[in-house]
Order: structure tokens, then sequence, then C-alpha cells
């Protein structure tokens, strides 16, 4: 999955930083934004291939951040991975009509979201227009 | 007594009459044929004699009956006008001596009517006694009901089988702005307004359904606040079982709810917070334990995050605890004389950092002569730090934030106020905002947060140290939050 590129949103600066460091260690180009409206504005400029976000952000929630991503047709087809730290799960119908990809809840593993965005990706790769 | 003399002076009469007949009639006969003559008096006598015994006797004959039948009516009368037994007995004893049987029958059965009469009376008497004991005690239980109904805080209503209104309290006429003591009998639909139908309806429907209770949550405003009430409404049966009317009871849940509701944004907002330093912990370490981090100052950078994210944890459990036990009194309270311009100092040092971040001025104060207060210098620090790190989470890059301290030897106070230029507080929100686990929605977005740290700068202020906190904001102009604290003198003459 070299060269892949991925924008990783998220007001905790320790959180992008490891998340930036495994994913270089595994090839991948990777940019960030600490919170959802900054997030919107490279997702549209940069058009990474897959776009990992916090749910709960100053400014613009990652909810809000996808449902933008949604209404461009730059980045409608953009996978997306939400990480939370909320006490209570997503709910399976807002996932749906958001079209996210994956979601891991805080505490995460870095190898277990490395591992979730190489399927996702592989996926795409399989069948391009999903 | 008087009956013997009436009896005696009766026969005497009699016999002296008949004596005087009898010589009036020997006058006549010997006056008629020879005038008076002694011979032919002598010679009559034994005949006047007789006559005269004769109506004698038949006078003391009838005198006798006369006496007799006199005490007889004398004991009937005196039957008649006794009310008492005993009388009756007295009376009856006599008749007996009489020997009439019919006045004896007579008297029997008066004496049984009588009797019959005062037992009836007497039964009378008790049920009226009885009846007067239930009115008053039915009288007294509608008073009681009616203040217990009256002194319930939640709303009241009883309806008929036809929705007309039987009873309601103040709060119920309050709620649904009726008069509730001249209300009575009128249709409910004609007392509430329309935007209340719902209510209406509700009782409607569990008539119709004779269900013994129904419970639902009906939204109504009052003075233009919308509220949430828990209704419960049951049916009330009669005899035959058929619904006779409803009663509803009405109680306010607005504040359990908004209470409900911060809870949940508490257990949401301090699961962020615990699990975010931990998510940080969980990743840096896995990073290590792989052999992520290639170079020694990167694996000290590594260290270096998780133990500032385990402090952060720690910082955040502290701040739950602090308050838990401030609330409890269970907090050891170490007071000594302290400057709070060195407090001050020590604490914009620690915000340094943070306020650069964002590229923020920190203003300090000018040195001021005494302003020593007697406190738990760790305990205002984490006031100082709290109201500083607001300050600076809620200012917008390139902003300032100001700290100043002041001596009011007239209320013998130090007050120290933190003053940035902010996003703001609204105003309706102001009231709210020392409460615990209170954030301002319009200011959710702009930083994270547990609605922890001006309630317990509350609490340490107010609770711990008796002094007092304020604040005044403006939305997009800035805040200012400060607290007082009593001067170290005052504190100390207290003590002595």
């Amino acid at each position: 999955m070299a060269n892949k590129k991925v924008l990783v949103v998220d007001d905790e600066i320790h959180i992008v930083h490891v998340v930036a460091i495994k994913l270089r260690n595994n090839g991948y180009e990777v940019i960030s934004a600490d919170n959802g409206a900054e997030g919107l504005k490279l997702a549209l400029r940069e058009r990474p291939d897959i776009i990992v976000t916090d749910y709960q952000m100053p400014v613009m929630t990652g909810a809000e951040l996808v449902e933008k991503l949604r209404q461009h047709d730059e980045t409608k087809d953009t996978p997306v991975i939400m990480l939370t730290a909320r006490s209570f799960a997503i709910p399976q119908e807002q996932q749906d009509d958001l079209r996210i990809a994956g979601c891991l809840s805080k505490p995460f593993s870095p190898k277990e979201l490395l591992g979730n965005i190489e399927d996702i990706l592989y996926q795409k790769e399989l069948v391009p227009d999903s | 007594m008087r009956l013997g003399r009436s009896l005696y002076t009766a026969v005497t009469s009699i016999v002296a009459c008949s004596l005087f007949i009898g010589t009036l009639s020997l006058r006549r006969n010997s006056g008629m044929e020879e005038g008076w003559c002694l011979a032919g008096y002598v010679q009559r006598l034994p005949a006047a004699l007789v006559c005269c015994l004769v109506v004698a006797m038949g006078a003391i004959l009838l005198g006798w009956y006369w006496v007799k039948l006199a005490r007889a009516v004398a004991s009937i009368a005196r039957l008649f006008q006794s009310e008492r037994a005993s009388d009756v007995g007295a009376g009856t004893g006599v008749l007996a001596c009489l020997r009439l049987s019919e006045m004896h029958k007579l008297c029997q059965t008066v004496r049984e009517h009588l009797d019959h009469c005062a037992c009836g009376t007497a039964e009378c008497e008790r049920q009226i006694k009885d009846l007067r004991i239930q009115i008053q005690l039915s009288q007294r239980r509608e008073k009681n009901t009616e203040a217990i109904i009256h002194s319930i805080r939640d709303a009241v209503i009883v309806v008929d089988e036809y929705d007309r209104l039987l009873v309601a309290n103040e709060a119920a006429g309050r709620l649904f702005g009726f008069d509730f003591r001249n209300s009575q009998h009128r249709p409910l639909n004609d007392l509430i307004s329309e935007d209340r139908s719902e209510f209406a309806d509700l009782l409607s429907h569990s008539r119709k359904s004779g269900n013994r209770a129904t419970r639902r949550e009906i939204q109504l405003s009052e003075h233009g606040e919308q509220r949430t009430f828990d209704c419960i409404v049951s049916c009330a049966y009669d005899q035959d079982g058929r619904v006779c009317g409803v009663v509803a009871v009405m109680h306010d849940i607005t504040r359990e709810k908004q209470i409900q509701q911060m809870k949940n944004d508490f257990v949401s907002h301090v699961s962020h917070e615990l699990k975010t330093p931990l998510a940080s912990i969980t990743a840096y370490s896995e990073m290590l334990a792989d052999g992520e981090a290639d170079d020694e100052q990167t694996r000290k950078e590594f260290y270096s995050v998780i133990q500032n994210q385990a402090q952060r944890l720690n910082r955040l459990i502290e701040d739950i605890l602090n308050i838990s036990r401030i609330e409890s009194g269970l907090i050891k309270v170490n007071k000594e004389p302290v400057s709070l311009a060195m407090l001050i100092e020590e604490q914009m040092q620690m915000i340094k950092g943070y306020a650069e971040e964002k590229n923020i001025e920190i203003i300090g104060q000018k040195p001021i002569v005494f302003d020593q207060v007697y406190v738990d210098k760790d305990m205002i620090s984490q006031v100082i730090v709290n109201l500083l790190s607001n300050a600076v989470k809620y200012t917008p890059s390139g902003g300032s934030v100001r700290i100043q301290t002041e001596v009011d030897d007239v209320a013998s106070v130090a007050r120290v106020t933190v003053t940035d230029t902010g996003v703001g507080i609204p105003e309706d929100e102001i009231g709210h905002i020392f409460e615990k686990f209170y954030r301002v929605d319009a200011n959710n977005k702009q930083a994270k947060g547990t609605g922890l740290g001006l309630n317990l700068v509350r609490q340490i202020v107010e609770k711990v140290h008796e002094g007092r906190v304020f604040v005044t904001s403006r939305v997009g102009v800035g805040s200012t939050f400060g607290f007082e604290l009593p001067l170290a003198t005052r504190q100390a003459a207290g003590i002595a």
C-alpha cells in the first residue's frame, strides 16, 4: 500500500503523532489536521485515499466532517475510519448514513488501525467504484 | 288524707241531709192534718228513721265508689304524667288495689306502649348521636383530604365520567391557568387551552380504555419555559366496576431530566477525557514494545508522552475525587498564611507554555504591599490554574489573559480577577457556569472539558475558605472570573 495518502484528523496532537509514525513506518504518506474544518479543507485539496478522524473535536466534529465530505464530488467516496472515545458506540444507522468504513474505540492499537486501513484500501482496489 | 276528709264530709253531709229530709216529712204530715203533735210524731218516727237510714247507706256506698274512682283516675293521671318507670309501677300498684280489670289492662297497654316508646326514643337519640358523629368525621375527613390535595406540589386533577372537573388543586390551576376554586363541574376542555389538549386527550383516552393506571411524559410550557411532567392517570370505578372518573397527578420532572442529562453528559465527557490520555499511553507503549521507535531520541519522546498522559489522567481523577471529598466534608485542609501574588506568579509560569502554544499573552499584576490570605496553598493554586487555563482555553489565538490582585481594606478581603478576550458566555447561561458538569453549549466546540474545573473553584473558595466567586461576561468580548478571600489579619482575629 505504498504511496497511499492518509489524512489523520484529531485535536489530540499525540494521537496524530503516533498514528503518523506508524503509517509512515509502513510506507504511507500522512497529512494531518487538528479539527474538522481544517480536515475538510485538506481533504478537498489533497484528496487522500483514506481519512482517519476522531469523533469528538472542537470547531467541527468527526460526524459533521464526514457529512460535509459526502457533499463534495472529490471526497464523496473517500473511505473514513472513525476513532471515538465516547462512552456509547456510534449507532449503526449513523454509520450507514455517513458510509463510515470502520470504527475504532479509544484506546486503540496502532497495529489494529493499520490493519483496518490496509483492508479497506485493498477492498477499494478490488472494487474501485465502491 | 285529703280523700278521707272529703269522704267523711260527703257521708256526714248526706246523713244530715237525710235526717233533715225525714224531719221535714214528719212536720209536713202533722201540719197538714193537725199541726205540731208529739203523739203523731212518735207514731211515725220508726218509718222516718228507716227511710233516713236507707238514704244514708246509699250515700255511703256512693261515696265509697266515688273515692275509689277518684283514686283510680288520679293514678291514671299520674301514669300519663310520669316519665319514670318507677312512677308507672306505682300507678299499676294502685290500679291493682282497685281490682278493676279494665283499668289494669288499660294500664298494662299504656305501660307497654310507653316502654316501647321510651325504647324507640332512646334508639332514635342514639342513632341521631351516631349520625352527628359520622357527619363530623366525614366533614373532618373531607377537610383533611382537601388539605392534603391542596398541599401537594404536584398538579392533581379529578374529572367525572363526562370529563367535568371535580377536584383540582392550586398547582393544577396554576399549570393550566384556571381558577381551581370556582371551576367545579365545568368541562375540562373549557378550562385548559388548546396547546395543552394532549393532557385532556390523555384523560379522555384513559377513561375510555378503562386502564387502571397510565403513565406518560408530557411536555408543557410554563412561563415560556418548556417543562417535562411525569403524568400518572388512574381510573376510578363505581360499585358495578364502571369507570366513574379519572384522577391525574402531574409531577414536574424537568429538574430530574436536566440532572439525568448532565450525568449522561458527564459520563460521556469523563469517558472521553479518561480515554484520550489512555489512548496515547496504549499507542505509545505498543510502539515501543514493537520496536517502532528507531532511535534513542524517539524512544525518550515516547516515554515522555506516556508520562505526561499518565499525569493528565491522574489530574482528572484527582479533580473528580476532590469535588467528591469537599462535598462530603472529608478533604484534609492545611491552611497557612500565603501571599496571593506569589501563588499567582507560580501558576502563571505553569500556564505559560500552554498560552504560548495558542499565541495568547498572559499579563501579570503589579506587586502589592500586603495580600496575605490564610488558605490551603495547594487548593488555591488549583483555583488560580483552573481560572487561567480556562481563560486560555476559550480565548482565540492572538488574544490576551490578564490576572490582577487587589486588596479591599474596608471589606478586609483580597480579590483576584482573571480577564480574557475570549468567546464569552451567553447571559442566560452565566448563572449555571459554576454548576457541576455544566458546559456552555455554544462553547462546547471551542474546547473540550468535563465541566468540573469551575465547580471545583467554587467548592474550594466558598466551601473550604468561606470566600466568594463571581463572573461577568459578554459574548464575543470576553469574560472576567474572580474570587475573594478573607485577608489573613481578619482570619487571625477570627481565630483568636
